[in-house]
């Protein structure tokens, strides 16, 4: 066990690693950045830039440094100054990169860096902004959505919102689906199995988007035309008092007013990890009923619902494990596709928001922390595996 | 082997095969009529054809080409003649005016490209890897094989959005040959900007999909490369390629087929998801996706609009589940559930 932990954590950190060089590749070939908006917005007042304000800007994102410095000082804030031992300071002039890079146009009227006008030493690094490193939790900062502040921040305004709705989701559809799993796999080929296959086949291949579109269409729209009962069709909080038929005036920000807006999304997710987790409890009831033991039980002559729950139900519970801690990471990075129809303020819609406003630090840190979480996920429901069913030893 | 040592074949014939004895079926016929008892999985079969013969003449049914406007006629009723031209729009027009029946029929021939050659892709590319990591085993299968388990525990849409919008921004990222470009433009009435587009999307996509088929390939072929043909072959001296181009993969295909129908609706749905976005194919390029997206912001006015292109995706995903389940019952019926 001990052996296979260690294996495990080891591997861990090798896909954590390589998330995190395929996250900081994607982040360098990122085109655009705070620096073009600057650029372009400077060009075109009076103020006149030359190559050396230029070159500020780019220092100032770290723009100067060879790629394999800047991706260390991301991963783990590292160089941040020459190499101190005792008082002596040792490769105080390594150069790290190309401050004002020595440019020409060749034949084709193309702009080549030929060479370096001033480089960048490790002692040029001394007194810079650097993050602590991203496996410390530092992200650095962002590029657009709330330019210059802590990524961490950015993330904060949203996760509240987005643990909001996905925790509802996750214990709903769990309520939800469990028992209906369970039932449709006793009664297997009745009315209500094939009812519920039917449903959770429709929710397996029904696009989120064009659900979520249908639902305001009609909770939204439609009843308001029609003067019904209707629901709010975004956001998570109100800004706006509005009347609701039979309901009366809802105040905004209220928790009646935040409730109504839950509905839609909630029933939307609910409606998909139903789909899902309801079929696989009942394959895994199927496989269990055929047991030998659950045979035993009915002819000890024990009474049905021992059988079903005692027996056959605990045990159909077990990998099941696993899936529910995969829920952990879809806490966190959310529902992007659910979150932007109904305009939700959580991890999913900032995600494509920070995308579409070329702010790859927040976007990249989302992927980083859901892949991170993924993991760690993995590994977990692995262990849990072992502990709720004896049967199997990892080695 | 003198021909007086062989007894004549015709008398064993008869033997065998007396009258009463019902008809041979070939292995095809069985297959074909196991599907066709699968209703709804006829039926979507039918509608598929239907869009795909929809998809294929998109030029000679459409009134209007995909990108024309008529500022005039914006958010014109389903079915109601415009005053400009006098042509119907069947389906109505959206902000600018652009007739729905034409561009959904446009936006079909896109769509049903990019899943189809992101399936097409993927399944030869992740067949062959899966087949070698199953046959070889060892070194290469370790590598292989902890590759594709990496790339599945990242999650997926994230990386395919962030992918997607940085090559979208720099097209020239990935050098994609002018023949492909020109080839794609021509297939799908688009200039070369948007067919480069298509390719980009089809190919990110495609990044992503063979990987499920490689695992599911080598699972195959792990069972199926110690059975006795197999064996037999090597004894007759068929290389390594021989066997594996001519028994392993033949014998693994029904679930590959049944998963490559099944993924049909999932990239059929993906790539709207990234249209939908904006991180996809484009507006004006006519996908469903964008479109849906851009009725998001009308819906409140004209409820009736997110329908038009939303229903097209709902009925292909659907469609191609339902043929995907018929072709499982049909080929492999020991997959039932």
């Amino acid at each position: 066990m001990t052996n296979y932990l260690i294996r495990r954590s080891f591997q861990m950190l090798m896909v954590l690693f390589f998330s995190a060089l395929v996250t900081y590749t994607l982040l360098a070939l990122a085109p655009g950045g705070p620096w073009e908006e600057i650029l372009g917005r400077q060009g075109s007042e009076t103020m006149r830039i030359d190559a050396e304000d230029i070159a500020r800007i780019r220092a100032q994102y770290e723009l100067d440094l060879d790629q394999t410095w800047r991706f260390t000082r991301w991963l783990f804030g590292w160089p941040n100054g020459p190499i101190r031992i005792g008082e002596q300071e040792l490769l105080a002039d390594f150069q790290v990169g190309c401050f004002l890079p020595l440019e020409t146009t060749n034949a084709l009227g193309e702009t080549v860096i030929i060479g370096c006008q001033k480089p960048v030493t490790l002692k040029d690094l001394e007194g810079r902004r650097v993050s602590r490193g991203v496996i410390f939790g530092d992200f650095g900062l962002s590029w657009g959505i709330l330019r210059d502040r802590p990524v961490m921040d950015v993330l904060w305004s949203r996760i509240p919102r987005t643990l909001q709705l996905m925790f509802t989701v996750t214990v709903l559809s769990l309520m939800i689906g469990i028992p209906l799993g369970l039932v449709s796999a006793i009664r297997q080929y009745s009315l209500f199995d094939y009812t519920v296959t039917t449903l959770s086949f429709l929710g397996s291949s029904m696009p989120t988007f064009f659900f979520g579109i249908i639902l305001i269409l009609i909770f939204a729209i439609t009843f308001k035309q029609w003067g019904w009962f209707y629901l709010p069709p975004g956001d998570a909080v109100g800004s706006r008092d509005y009347v609701v038929p039979m309901l009366g005036k809802v105040e905004a920000k209220s928790l009646l007013d935040q409730v109504l807006r839950m509905i839609m999304p909630v029933s939307v997710l609910v409606f998909f990890s139903v789909a899902g987790w309801s079929r696989f409890i009942r394959s895994s009831m199927l496989e269990v009923l055929r047991q030998d033991y659950v045979r035993t039980a009915r002819a000890k002559g024990l009474r049905e619902n021992v059988v079903i729950l005692k027996h056959a139900f605990r045990n159909a519970l077990i990998p099941f494990v696993t899936i529910v801690v995969f829920a952990i990471p879809g806490m966190f990075s959310g529902a992007i596709v659910t979150e932007t129809i109904f305009n939700w303020p959580g991890m999913g819609r900032l995600f494509i928001d920070a995308l579409s406003r070329n702010d790859y630090p927040v976007s990249m840190s989302i992927f980083l922390i859901g892949a991170a979480l993924t993991v760690i996920a993995t590994l977990i429901g692995d262990i849990l595996y072992t502990i709720v069913d004896p049967r199997i030893r990892l080695s | 082997m003198t021909a007086s040592a062989t007894p004549a074949p015709k008398k064993v014939v008869e033997i065998l095969q007396p009258e009463a004895m019902p008809k041979e079926e070939s292995q095809f016929t069985i297959i074909r009529r196991r599907f066709f008892r699968h209703r709804l999985a006829t039926f979507s079969l039918g509608l598929l054809l239907v869009i795909f013969i929809a998809a294929v003449f998109a030029r000679q049914l459409a009134s209007y080409g995909p990108t024309e406007i008529e500022l005039s006629n914006r958010f014109a009723l389903p079915g109601s003649v415009s005053a400009e031209s006098g042509r119907t729009n069947w389906l109505g027009t959206d902000h600018l005016g652009r007739d729905y029946f034409s561009r959904i029929l446009y936006a079909a021939r896109i769509s049903l490209t990019v899943a189809f050659s992101v399936v097409i892709l993927s399944t030869v590319i992740g067949s062959l890897f899966g087949a070698i990591s199953g046959y070889y085993g060892g070194l290469v299968d370790d590598l292989l094989m902890r590759f594709v388990e990496f790339m599945l525990t990242i999650p997926e849409l994230p990386l395919l959005l962030i992918i997607s919008s940085i090559l979208l921004q720099s097209p020239q990222a990935i050098p994609i040959p002018k023949a492909l470009i020109d080839l794609v433009a021509a297939l799908l009435y688009l200039g070369p900007r948007e067919a480069l587009q298509v390719i980009m999307v089809t190919l990110v996509l495609t990044a992503f999909g063979w990987l499920g088929v490689s695992r599911l390939m080598r699972g195959m072929v792990l069972s199926i490369k110690n059975m006795e043909y197999v064996e037999a072959a090597r004894a007759l001296g068929v290389s390594d390629f021989g066997i594996i181009m001519r028994h392993l993969i033949p014998n693994a295909f029904a679930p590959i087929i049944v998963q490559a129908s099944l993924a049909l609706a999932g990239f059929v749905i993906t790539e709207s998801v990234l249209s939908f976005l904006a991180f996809g194919i484009q507006d004006p390029t006519p996908t469903w996706g964008n479109m849906l997206a851009f009725t998001q912001s009308y819906m409140f006015e004209h409820p009736w609009l997110p329908l038009i292109p939303g229903l097209p995706i709902f009925i292909c995903a659907m469609a191609f589940n339902f043929v995907g389940d018929g072709l499982r019952d049909a080929l492999d019926p020991r997959l039932k559930h």
